[in-house]
This record gives structure tokens, C-alpha cells and sequence, in this order.
């Protein structure tokens, strides 16, 4: 028998000033060709896994590192990262940093020059690593010119051509759209037909569901592994594990049903063969609120200096107390419309207003109090020394007066949950520095709050505080809009979805019935969250598990 | 991430299989040397003349055209500057003067040569082929390593900058108020950002790099293997007729303004 492609035995990882072992007791085997998805909490130890398997823990990341890793067969500890190139390979979620050429065919190069590769055997290499991932026909792109999919694919293929046994992926799709996120998932797929083994760690069970074994890591030690079905179908223990367990397990669990399937059909099938339908009430679109806009979108149109018209005729009101998600694919102009909220960008045509006033004269700055805009990525804005400090600082350059700054700090903080208030932002985990961020702009009192996804890259526990703290923040009065990718969020959260396509508004309505059009939601290439599948197949539209669960007959009848 | 404004390439590379685009990359490298050379040595706008319209014959079969209209700008302001000032100011004193003119104008027509004969080396050329090309002169391989990063990374650095200046006007940072001192420390939420933004991706990159094999421990091999052609030695021999004359107008004073 030819040996496992992955044997860890007993591995422990100490990092340095730390008391905690990042990972401790852990065992490990991946046959060849098989595939493993690894998931758990930030903090789990799933990235130290991943990193001690390529060596960048400990030749990089200095830690103290016991235990036993061999690659087929052959022991590592004491190979540097370098030389394991063509032996195992190692994604990350940044895909930016894993481009170091001005071009696509020079990138996939890069690595077969620093392997010894001989030149006559580049051509075909390259040719199939770009096929596998999809890229042929890139050749000689520039890959600033590519969307984050086609990069992340790109970087894929670098690794691929060196011809490895063995890939890791580290979160390889969170930072993409749903579109980006399929092409990368359909490529690992790819890789398995070339019989690599691979490691994937994943916060989304849909990635899970066909893997050979799935791994849950809690506080660094193994808490659950096996069949994915199996797991994933025990869904308090994934919650505990800070895990999202998937929908229809969830309705099955609430319905005391066994064995959940994963796939929507399958479980649609079940149900109707144990006769649980559901009885849903009457559903009338929502009243749409009345009164003066806050917001008044009129004819916009926004053409970049590229000549890219983003824009074209958008016309929108968001009135206050509305909770809006603006939703589509990476390049339907979302963005550019959330950036004309607050002045950002200027309208090629058109304008808007707030409260009745043309933008196009207000100042950025001034503006900063009425319209609160919160990027994607913390790390953009977060500077101070302490938490505290990061807070006061929009406040500040309000020239308030100082116990009115200390007033609205004290404000933002609670409203966010932050607990101390001296803490060095850069230490934060990345769902706190996110809610920190949201109350540095908080403490600005916007009357309208916009935040581009603000749960991308956050772990499920991370993700429900972020989404409760905006519930909580709406039900004070906030008037909000998220630019979301997250199927869930926009269901269970959203009163109000605004669906952009090419530039233009393709619908703007409640989500309910966003969810319940299934021509235009196959058309936008969007898909709603599982168990709004589920409730289609059964003749409904819920949002949310607990909705499903609640339209079901109380007990299940006897066969 | 949406990012529809997102970044620009910085190369002008044009993928193109014309006659230029084949030749060898030390080739289209001494070629740039020597036209700089030459529209240096000489400055009368009539002994320019000659290797402004090559240049501007080179760039059509290049496919050159689109980026010069990117730089259009540029061109129009280097040249309308050179000559204004001139004009006004030659030899140190202010007042329009013709002597002032000329060098004004063959000012202009070299400084808008250079611009263009940059254009057409990168419209010909990547950047990847440069650094080959430095290697093959002799420069260490991490001299032409370096130049690809730079052109890879600044796009994506100028993308982040971008991203951090507006998070912060967005909380009502106003970066042209105040004096000297209160600007400068304005900058600090920008820059703080940004730098450790941009430390954290270099710790990635390393990290890639690595994984790629940057330190394998085996020797390097290359995949770009230019021979040089026909073309090359044609364009060579042009090349040196070309500087030949250019030094020649200049030792003999033919191709020197009358001072």
C-alpha cells in the first residue's frame, strides 16, 4: 500500500508568550486524493494546522512545534518551506499577495524557474495548470485586470503546475463573491480529478459536503471528525463549535427527523414522504414606509475616467428607519451606489439628496455626520493606539468639546458590546475589530449607517453578534444599508432588498418576494439560503429555519 | 471585494506579435539607450525632428497609439511648459527672447521624444522581459525580480491607499486644513494603515514566494529564451548608425543651437 499522502501524529504547536497550545494531540491521515475540510472559530487552530503542514510554522511563524507530520511517507521537520515547493502546495485567503508577475503566463512560470524545471517542459505545464482552473486563454493578461476569482484560480495554478501530491487551502473563497467563490469550488473540484489530496479549510458547510472527512477544531484539538453528513447533522455540537450548521439539518433537528440530508431536493423529498408540509399563513407584500426620504436617489448615472459606466439610470428613496440590503454580483455597481450616499463619488447624471439637498455641494467631511460609511475591511480605518482612542476620533474631528466626545465614546462602545476600553486595536480578533470599527463610525451619530459587507471574513459566532448588534442598532430607529453577498443575512435581517444588474436596478421590493421570483433570482444568478430552497420545493418562501419550523404541523404523524 | 474602481494596470504592455514586439529584449533595451542618447547629445528642434517622427513611426505598427492618447496629457503639458518657460526665461533673465524659443522648442520635442520612446519600449515590452534582459546584461537576478514586484505591487498598494484615505475622510478627517505641523499629523491615521496593511501583505507574499519555491535550494531555471533574429541585427545595426550620427552632429556642432 502507498503511504498516506498526510500522516500527523500527536502534533502540538506552542506559540511563543502564549499559554494555550494553538493545537494540541492532533492526528491526522489523508489518503491520496482524498479530500479534508477543516472548520471550527476563529482561534481554532485550522490556519496553525494548515501552516505547520508547509513548514511556514515554524520556519516562519517561530512556535515550538512537537510531534510527528510526514508527507507521503517521508518526515518534514526538519525540510525548510522551500524545498517542500512541489510537494505540498498552500493557497490563501489574500490572493493578492500570491501574485508576483505582470502576467498570467509568466506567474504560473514563476515557480518552475525556482524548482529546476527543465524550460522544455514549461509549455505543457503551464498549458495544464491554466486548464485545470479554468484559465485557458489567459495567457499574457495582466493579472491586475482579472476579478478576485480568476486571481485566487491564478494563484492556484502557480502551485498546480509544480505538480504537488498534496494542497492546502486556507479560506480560499472568503474574500469572493458567490460567483468567484463557485468558480474556486469548481476547481477543487478539478484538482481532485488530478488526484491531488487536499486540505481546505472553510467557514461555509456547503464546501463540506462531499469532502471524505471533515474536521472540526475547537481551542486547538480535534472535537469531532468523520463523515460530514453525519457531523454536520448534530447540530448543537456544531453551534458549540462556532459552526453554522446546514439549513436542512437544522429544520430536520427542530422536526425531530434523522438523518438529514445536505442537498435541498433530497430533504424536500423526505419531508413530503413523512408528510411534514408546511401551512404557511397568508403573506401580503409589507406597507412600504411613507414620508419624506432621507435619501433621494434621482437618475443616477456614474461613468468611471476608464469609460466603464457603473451607473446607468438608478432612482431609489431610503426613507428613515429602513433597513436596506443592497445586493448582486461583484461589478453590478453596489459599491458606486453605496459611495454616492455620501459623497464619495459624484454622480455623472443625476443626483442625490438628503432630506431634500443636493450632495454635490456638501463637503466629504461634513457629511461624515449624516451618512456613516463603514468599510469592508477594518483594517483600513483602525490606527489608535487604543480602543478608546480609535473612537473619539471621528467625534474629534467634529470639533466637539470634550465631555461631548467622551459621551458619544461611552456611547459607541456599549452600543457594539466592546468591553476594554484601553485595548490596542491591532490585537483585536477580527470580528471585534469590525464592531470597532462600526463604532468609530457610530460615534459620528450618522442618521444613516452604510457598511459593505460587514460580515465577510468573520466566523459564524462572529457573524450572528455583528448581525444582532445592527438589529439592535435599527430597533433604536437607525436607518440602514449593507451591501451583503450573505444569502442569510439579506433573509433573516433585511426589510428591503435592492438588487443591482449591469448598473441598474433589477429589483427593489421586500425580501420575501425577492426570494419567492425565481426567474429573476435565476437570472441575477443568485441563491437564496437553503432552507428558502427548502420552502420552494414545499410550496413556500420562509426565511429563516425557525419560520420553516414554526408552519410545520406540531407533531409529526405516525406512519 | 467590489472594487469597480479598482486598480489600474501600471504597464502599457500591449500584447502584440509585430516585428518589435519579437525582437530580443536587449535588443529593444539598447534601442532605448540609444535613442535617449542621441535626442541628448543634440538640441536643434531640426536634428530632433528625425528621431521624434521614428519614434512616432515605430509606435503605429507597435500599437502604441492607445497609450499614448492614455498619456496625452502629459505630452501636451511637458511640451507647452518647456517652451513657455524657455522662451520666457533663457539665459536667466525674464523676457521673450527667439534664442529662448528654439531651445524652448527643442526642449520640448526631446523631452516629448523621451516620453514616447519610453512608451514604445513598454508597449513592446514586459516588464518580466526587462528583467530578462537585465540579467543577460549582467545585473543579479533579484535586481529584475525586484523591478517585476514594484510593477505587480503598486497598482495593488495604490488600491489599499485609496481605500484608507476614504475610511478615514469618512470620519471627518480633513486632510488640507491647518498649518504644516496639524497636516503632517493628520497623515497619521492614513499612513498607520497603510503601512501595516502593507507589512502584513509583504509577510503573506513571503510566505508565497516561498511556497513557490523562491528558496528551494535548487538551481534557477528560465522560461523566457530570446534568440536574437534577423531583426535583431538590422535594428542593431540602425541602432549604431543612428548613435554614430547623433555623436557625430554633436562633436561637430551641426546639430547644436548657436550660442
Amino acid at each position: 500500500m502507498s503511504a498516506a499522502a498526510v500522516a500527523v501524529r500527536g502534533l502540538r504547536c506552542v506559540y511563543p508568550g502564549t499559554a494555550r497550545p494553538a493545537l494540541a494531540d492532533l492526528d491526522l491521515e489523508l489518503a491520496q486524493g482524498a479530500l479534508a475540510v477543516v472548520m471550527g472559530a476563529t482561534g481554532a487552530g485550522k490556519s496553525t494546522l494548515a501552516r505547520c503542514l508547509t513548514r511556514l510554522v515554524p520556519c516562519f511563524v517561530p512556535a515550538e512545534v512537537t510531534g510527528d507530520i510526514r508527507l507521503l511517507g517521508e518526515p518534514i521537520h526538519e525540510r525548510r518551506v522551500g524545498e517542500l515547493a512541489g510537494t505540498i502546495g498552500m493557497v490563501f485567503q489574500d490572493f493578492e499577495a500570491q501574485l508576483f508577475s505582470t502576467d498570467v503566463t509568466q506567474e504560473v512560470v514563476f515557480g518552475l524557474e525556482h524548482t529546476a524545471v527543465p524550460p522544455a517542459e514549461m509549455p505543457e505545464r503551464i498549458a495544464r495548470a491554466l486548464a485545470t482552473v479554468g484559465l485557458a486563454g489567459f495567457e499574457g493578461r495582466d493579472p491586475t485586470t482579472l476579478s478576485g476569482g480568476e486571481k485566487q484560480r491564478l494563484a492556484i495554478a502557480g502551485l498546480l503546475a509544480l505538480r504537488p501530491p498534496v494542497m492546502v487551502l486556507d479560506e480560499p473563497t472568503t474574500d469572493l463573491d458567490p460567483a468567484g467563490r463557485a468558480e474556486v469550488l469548481r476547481t477543487l473540484a478539478g484538482l481532485r480529478a488530478e488526484g491531488l489530496a487536499l486540505l481546505v479549510i472553510e467557514h461555509d458547510t456547503a464546501a463540506a459536503a462531499d469532502a471524505d472527512l471533515l474536521l472540526v477544531l475547537r481551542e486547538g484539538r480535534v472535537v469531532a471528525r468523520g463523515a460530514p453528513g453525519a457531523l454536520l447533522a448534530d447540530v448543537e455540537a456544531c453551534t458549540a463549535a462556532g459552526i453554522r450548521a446546514p439549513d436542512t439539518c437544522r429544520v430536520f433537528a427542530a422536526l425531530g427527523l434523522p438523518d438529514p440530508p445536505l442537498d435541498v431536493e433530497r430533504a424536500a423529498e423526505r419531508l413530503r414522504a413523512a408528510r411534514v408540509t408546511p401551512k404557511p399563513p397568508r403573506f401580503l407584500p409589507p406597507p412600504r414606509p411613507a414620508g419624506p426620504p432621507l435619501i433621494d436617489v434621482r437618475g443616477l448615472r456614474h461613468r468611471y475616467p476608464t469609460g466603464h459606466e457603473a451607473l446607468a439610470e438608478v432612482s431609489l428613496a431610503i426613507r428613515p428607519g429602513e433597513f436596506v440590503a443592497l445586493v448582486g454580483r461583484n461589478g453590478s455597481g453596489k459599491t458606486t451606489l453605496a459611495k454616492h450616499l455620501n459623497g464619495l463619488l459624484e454622480p455623472t447624471e443625476g443626483a442625490v439628496r438628503l432630506e431634500g439637498r443636493d450632495l454635490r455641494g456638501l463637503a466629504l467631511e461634513a457629511l461624515a455626520q449624516r451618512v456613516g460609511y463603514v468599510f469592508q475591511d477594518p483594517d483600513h480605518q483602525l490606527f489608535a493606539a487604543t480602543v478608546e482612542e480609535e473612537v473619539a476620533f471621528g467625534p474629534q474631528n467634529l470639533g466637539l468639546a470634550a465631555a461631548e466626545v467622551e459621551a458619544r465614546v461611552a456611547e459607541a462602545i456599549a452600543a457594539v458590546g466592546l468591553g476594554e476600553r484601553d485595548a490596542d486595536p491591532f490585537l483585536l480578533d477580527k470580528g471585534v475589530r469590525q464592531r470597532l470599527a462600526v463604532a468609530a463610525v457610530l460615534a459620528l451619530r450618522p442618521d444613516l449607517l452604510v457598511l459593505d459587507e460587514p460580515t465577510t471574513g468573520l466566523d459564524f459566532a462572529e457573524q450572528q453578534k455583528m448581525m444582532a448588534l445592527l438589529r439592535a442598532l435599527h430597533a433604536r430607529g437607525q436607518t440602514i444599508v449593507i451591501i451583503t453577498h450573505t444569502p442569510w443575512v439579506i433573509a433573516e435581517y433585511a426589510e428591503r432588498v435592492v438588487l443591482l444588474a449591469d448598473g441598474r436596478l433589477r429589483y427593489d421590493g421586500a425580501p420575501r418576494q425577492f426570494f419567492a421570483d425565481d426567474e429573476l433570482l435565476a437570472a441575477a444568478a443568485f441563491r437564496p439560503p437553503d432552507v428558502t430552497r427548502l420552502g420552494r420545493l414545499l410550496g413556500c418562501t420562509p426565511l429563516s429555519v425557525a419560520e420553516l419550523v414554526s408552519w410545520m404541523p406540531r407533531r409529526a404523524p405516525c406512519p | 471585494m467590489d472594487a469597480p474602481e479598482g486598480a489600474v494596470p501600471l504597464t502599457l504592455y500591449v500584447p502584440a506579435a509585430s516585428r518589435l514586439h519579437r525582437l530580443h529584449p536587449v535588443t529593444k533595451v539598447a534601442g532605448l539607450v540609444a535613442f535617449i542618447v542621441a535626442a541628448f547629445v543634440v538640441d536643434r528642434p531640426l536634428a530632433l525632428a528625425p528621431l521624434a517622427a521614428a519614434i512616432a513611426a515605430l509606435l503605429v505598427p507597435a500599437g502604441g497609439l492607445p497609450n499614448v492618447r492614455r498619456l496625452r496629457v502629459m505630452f501636451v503639458l511637458v511640451f507647452v511648459f518647456s517652451l513657455v518657460v524657455w522662451t520666457l526665461f533663457y539665459g536667466g533673465r525674464f523676457g521673450a527672447t527667439w534664442a529662448g524659443f528654439l531651445y524652448g522648442l527643442s526642449t520640448a520635442i526631446r523631452l516629448d521624444t523621451f516620453l514616447a520612446a519610453g512608451i514604445l519600449f513598454l508597449t513592446t515590452t514586459r516588464v518580466e522581459e526587462v528583467a530578462y534582459a537585465l540579467g543577460r546584461l549582467g545585473l543579479p537576478y533579484i535586481v529584475g525580480f525586484t523591478l517585476t514586484l514594484a510593477f505587480r505591487l503598486v497598482p495593488v498598494f495604490f488600491d489599499a491607499a485609496l481605500a484608507v484615505v476614504q475610511a478615514q475622510r469618512c470620519r471627518g478627517l480633513e486632510l488640507g486644513r491647518g498649518g504644516i505641523v496639524a497636516r503632517l499629523r493628520r497623515f497619521v491615521p492614513i499612513l498607520v494603515p497603510v503601512l501595516i496593511g502593507a507589512l502584513r501583505r509583504a509577510d503573506r507574499m513571503a510566505m508565497a514566494l516561498e511556497l513557490r519555491g523562491f528558496n528551494s535550494g535548487r538551481p534557477r531555471t528560465t522560461y523566457l529564451r530570446a534568440r536574437a533574429g534577423r531583426g535583431d541585427v538590422l535594428a542593431g545595426a540602425v541602432l549604431v548608425v543612428t548613435t554614430v550620427a547623433y555623436v557625430a552632429l554633436w562633436g561637430t556642432g551641426l546639430g547644436l543651437l548657436a550660442r
